[in-house]
């Protein structure tokens, strides 16, 4: 037996300990007309409160929502203190008689998951537990009223008599009665706003037992009210109602809990079946938000390879963290693998069975939603790619033509210049024809270096000529740092892959120039398991950000293009290593 | 050793007037190496990108024999461009085409 059932049993043999005792403290009292009802009327309440509140612990011990139903148990029988004859007790007992009534309303408050949501709420009840206790003062000080007399001819003697006084009594007494009033509209505002606030399936579960304990709190703030205004008959009447209102609310909820049971199973079967229908008959989203009465549903399939989340459409979604106070998720396994989460109404948590249930049921066909959202994603991402290399084929010619205009064509413009000058004073002043010829040269071997340069950039000619290989010894070669070569392919690869494998190598060591800060850069083209695995280290400050600059993202739709991934790992401080593995 | 015929032109008149005896042209590498066999010549100005057979592998062909011809490679290149190539190719050095002189010649020489 665990420690929580240990104490559920305590509690409970507390509870007919206490009921023992109020009933003989009953059949033993002198002024009580009609024992035998009244001991079978309380007991009935109490424990079916206690009993329900234990029964709701068990199933949920997170939720405090039992050890609520359980203490109005426990207060309610507090009432049969008035059934002593001792004068000190029956004192007490008029003293405690109301509490129940507040722990009641504590109860509603912080229904369904049994805490306050408000700070002010806690104070609220404070008040009234405050004046539960000090309400009867007035009657205890300056005497019974003759109302109270009459139905109780025999009670004892208050112990805190001062002396009688029908006015300051009556005075006070209807002061307590509009305090009472007050705190319980303002209950009552409370628990409509809640209830305005609730989704769809919150108010499925709220409905029993809110509408319930609304019903006996407006009933009591009549009988309140007609109280101070002296309505005696109309007092007793909606007493007697309030109190039949009161005791439905234990069995209205153990109601609502079976019901929510059956109409579990139900769902649940009936999910299973609609998922073995046809395709196109709804879409999964529709059936699983039928079954558990949640139109804001919603769900999120997870890609293994990508390690994010992405809803129907394969667009990323974000998943509500644990404590979101409004959605809550329940994951999807099939074969004890992930393979989405179901999104829904916070309040639907209080249910674990049936999202168990229903998550279970849909594991299957959550798994081929997931399937096509996968596919889905990869299309959107193929899309987005595309786009991104036409734009950079775009980008790339316009950088061509404006470093063609800008170098090598201004200088051979200024070379014609120069060239002509020369030859118009190569007969009358050779001295300043040779200078001009010297500057010519020096023009040209620039502008040869500017078009070698831009040669290299567009497609190094030694890659289709000899391979990776010995394009990535001339790549580290020209590099201004030691760059090992640690493994080459000995054969040649396919020309797409060799040529997006030079241009990883490349664009690595220059990022690595610019910003690693490194000494030294290794760099390896293995082929493994069908893959050509390009990787390119480095020993500098790491902390590389994926997202910087258009380079690094171009490179990866290359290598995407080839149904290659790339990836890099740069913790701060430990060096950066990127990754390229691409499909042969 | 060169396709283009503007570049064997000018090279031709510009060793010939260095003082250098050009006994030979060719086009591409098959008949570079027919025509360094039939001429044995002392020199082979070889360019790197020939139509067929590439100027590392024609070098390496040409040479390793005692009586080989010195291979110096040209390129409209820079030599960076092909790394430890030109060193494993058997020639004895590289002129980029721009810089081409009987002087550079005669250092390699």
């Amino acid at each position: 037996m665990t420690s929580l059932n240990r104490a559920l049993v305590a509690i409970a043999l507390a509870a007919v300990v206490a009921g023992g005792a109020a009933a003989a403290l009953i059949v033993s009292s002198d002024h009580t007309p009609h024992p035998g009802a009244g001991i079978a009327i309380g007991l009935l309440i109490a424990w079916s409160f206690v009993g329900t509140g234990l029964y709701a612990w068990w199933r949920r011990p997170a939720n405090r929502f039992g050890a609520l139903m359980a203490a109005v148990g426990f207060t309610y029988m507090l009432g049969s203190l008035t059934a002593s004859d001792d004068s000190v007790v029956f004192t007490i007992g008029v003293l405690l008689a109301s509490l129940y009534f507040v722990v009641f309303a504590h109860l509603l408050l912080a229904y369904p998951d049994g805490r306050l949501r408000r700070r002010w709420h806690a104070w609220l009840l404070a008040g009234g537990y405050a004046l539960s206790v000090v309400g009867p003062l007035p009657q205890l000080l300056w005497g019974f009223s003759e109302r109270m007399l009459e139905s109780c001819a025999d009670c004892p003697e208050s112990a805190l008599l001062i002396e009688r006084n029908d006015t300051l009594r009556d005075v006070f007494n209807a002061l307590m009665s509009a305090i009472g009033v007050a705190i319980v509209a303002v209950v009552l505002v409370i628990l409509i706003r809640h209830w305005r606030a609730a989704t769809a399936p919150q108010r499925r579960a709220m409905a029993p037992v809110l509408w319930s304990g609304v019903a006996m709190l407006v009933v009591l703030a009549t009988a309140l009210g007609t109280d101070a205004a002296g309505i005696s008959r109309l007092t007793d009447l909606l007493g007697w109602l309030s109190l039949l209102v009161f005791a439905s609310v234990p069995w209205v909820f153990l109601i609502g809990l079976v019901r929510s049971r059956v109409a579990r199973a139900g769902a649940v079967s009936e999910l299973l079946l609609r998922l073995g229908e046809a395709p196109g008959t709804g879409t999964l989203r529709c059936r699983l938000a039928d079954a558990l009465g949640d139109r804001s549903l919603q769900l999120a399939f997870w890609l293994d390879d990508k390690g994010r989340w992405v809803d129907s459409d394969g667009h990323a979604v974000e998943l509500p963290a644990e404590d979101d106070p409004a959605r809550g998720r329940t994951a999807v396994e099939l074969e004890g693998r992930r393979v989405g989460a179901i999104v829904h109404d916070r309040s639907l948590c209080e249910d674990p069975e049936l999202l168990g249930s229903v998550a279970a049921a849909a594991g299957l066909a959550m798994e081929n939603e997931r399937l096509q959202a996968q596919l889905r994603a990869r299309v959107e991402e193929l899309r987005a790619s595309r786009a991104r290399i036409v734009e950079a084929g775009t980008d790339e010619r316009r950088r061509l033509e404006r470093n063609l205009h800008d170098g090598a064509q201004q200088r051979l413009v200024a070379l014609s210049l120069t060239l002509r000058l020369a030859q118009a004073k190569v007969r009358k002043e050779p001295d300043k024809a040779d200078e001009l010829l010297g500057a010519a040269q020096q023009e040209l071997t620039l502008a040869l270096g500017e078009l070698r340069e831009l040669a290299r950039g567009i497609h190094p000619a030694i890659l289709s000529d000899r391979g990776l290989g010995a394009a990535l010894e001339a790549l580290a070669g020209r590099a201004p740092m030691r760059v090992d070569l640690a493994d080459l392919p000995s054969d040649r690869l396919p020309e797409p892959i060799e040529a997006a494998a030079y241009f990883v190598v490349a664009e690595a060591l220059t990022n690595v120039v610019k910003y690693a800060h490194a000494s030294q850069a290794t760099v390896s083209v293995t082929r493994l398991n069908g893959h050509a695995v390009v990787e390119v280290a480095d020993d500098g400050i790491g902390g590389a950000d994926p997202d910087r600059g258009s380079g690094l993202r171009g490179l990866v739709d290359r290598v995407s293009a080839l149904d290659g991934r790339m990836l890099l790992d740069s913790p701060a401080g430990s060096g950066t290593r990127l990754r390229a593995e691409i499909p042969v | 050793m060169d396709d283009h015929p503007s570049f064997r032109a000018t090279a031709r008149v510009l060793l010939e007037a260095e003082g250098f005896d050009v006994v030979g042209e060719a086009a591409d590498g098959a008949s570079a190496l027919t025509e360094a066999g039939r001429l044995q010549p002392e020199v082979v100005l070889l360019d790197v990108q020939l139509p067929d057979i590439d100027g590392f592998d024609v070098a390496a062909r040409l040479t390793g024999n005692d009586d080989s011809p010195v291979v110096i490679l040209v390129s409209s290149r820079d030599s960076s461009d092909f790394g430890p190539l030109v060193m494993r190719s058997g020639a004895r050095g590289f002129v980029p085409k721009a810089e081409l002189s009987g002087d550079r010649l005669q250092e390699l020489l």
